[in-house]
């Protein structure tokens, strides 16, 4: 089972497609959170994801605006989709009657 | 300090923390830094953050621990006790006069000198190359532990017939070991049970002749792990 954090992580590297790196991931969390995301919370969590085969990544192409250093890009895997879709499976179960779910 | 030194140093300072981190992962966090826009001063707290997480992650693994609590700190104990009571042998054998730091051990003679010279190259070889081999991310911690006692005994010690320094005779293999391992040079089934096997034999004989302690026992563990790992792994221990 996923953490919280893991969680947020795999779905915003989703939802980024083929742009989710170190930066889009991080914008991502933060403003559909509100949250503040760490560089060390980040690359901690996608290193041990990608440990977990859930997560693939590569180093990318360099750019002028990161100053000629290249990103990290991520993927999710297969296994990824599928431990995210039992995440959000189980919240869903056991959210149903809780109080705070609009009727 | 003007603002322009202050950025300089902070700037500077931002690279060296980032040196902590493995050359993609350096680039990565450095692009990411300056895309957002992120200041020197915040960036040197992010990068340490990562760092910190990075070490504290290692240590979850039970390899590091027993690297470096397990093997480098009593490895470096037990050894310094083998290497001083090899030098005080020698000094006997060859005529040589030795105080009382080191008691006559068992039934000397050359032939039980070259046998504890044997292991003692065997145990200190073997040890760093574990060492090496399971914790090469924590290696600072275990060169810590083992050099801590080192330096404390040799502050320690006063004889007049030995120098201090014949404590440290097990470092010179212990350092091959180390290097040896962190090259990631394979170690064949063959030859890792070999070098197991034949130390064994050394300790029983040097054992029946009452030359060393009881725990030096457990100094022939690492050349039983290496063993057994390179003929489970069949790749060789040091890969």
């Amino acid at each position: 089972m996923l953490g919280e954090f893991e969680y947020l992580l795999i779905t915003a590297a989703a939802a980024l497609g083929e742009n989710a790196y170190g930066v889009s991931i991080r914008e991502e969390i933060e403003s559909t959170t509100g949250r503040q995301c760490s560089l060390g919370a980040l690359y901690t969590t996608i290193d041990r994801l990608e440990k977990k085969g859930l997560l693939k990544t590569w180093m990318g192409e360099a750019t002028s605006e990161r100053g000629g250093r290249s990103k990290r890009m991520v993927r999710v895997t297969p296994k990824g989709v599928h431990a995210a879709k039992t995440f959000y499976e189980a919240v869903m179960r056991i959210s149903r009657g809780a109080a705070w779910v609009g009727s | 300090m003007s603002d322009g030194t202050r950025t300089w140093l902070a700037h500077g300072l931002l690279q060296a923390a980032a040196r902590l981190l493995e050359r993609d992962e350096r680039d990565a966090v450095l692009g990411d830094l300056t895309e957002t826009g992120t200041s020197a001063w915040q960036g040197i707290s992010e990068v340490l953050g990562l760092v910190i997480r990075r070490e504290v992650a290692r240590w979850y693994d039970w390899r590091p621990w027993i690297a470096a609590f397990g093997v480098a700190l009593p490895g470096s104990l037990l050894l310094m006790g083998v290497s001083l009571s090899v030098s005080c042998t020698y000094q006997r054998l060859t005529g040589g006069a030795v105080s009382g730091v080191c008691a006559p051990s068992g039934h000397e003679g050359f032939l039980l000198l070259a046998c504890q010279a044997l292991l003692l190259l065997t145990w200190a070889w073997t040890g760093g190359f574990f060492v090496g081999s399971v914790s090469r991310r924590t290696l600072w911690m275990s060169v810590a532990l083992c050099l801590s006692p080192c330096l404390r005994c040799l502050s320690k010690f006063h004889d007049s017939s030995v120098s201090g320094l014949c404590l440290l005779l097990f470092l010179p293999p212990a350092i091959l070991g180390v290097r040896y391992a962190l090259r990631n040079v394979r170690m064949r089934p063959a030859t890792a049970l070999a070098l197991a096997m034949g130390a064994t034999a050394l300790m029983i004989y040097t054992w029946g002749n009452s030359a060393f302690w009881i725990f030096n026992w457990a100094l022939i563990l690492p050349a039983w792990y290496i063993a057994i790992l390179a003929r489970s792994t069949g790749r060789g221990a040091g890969a």
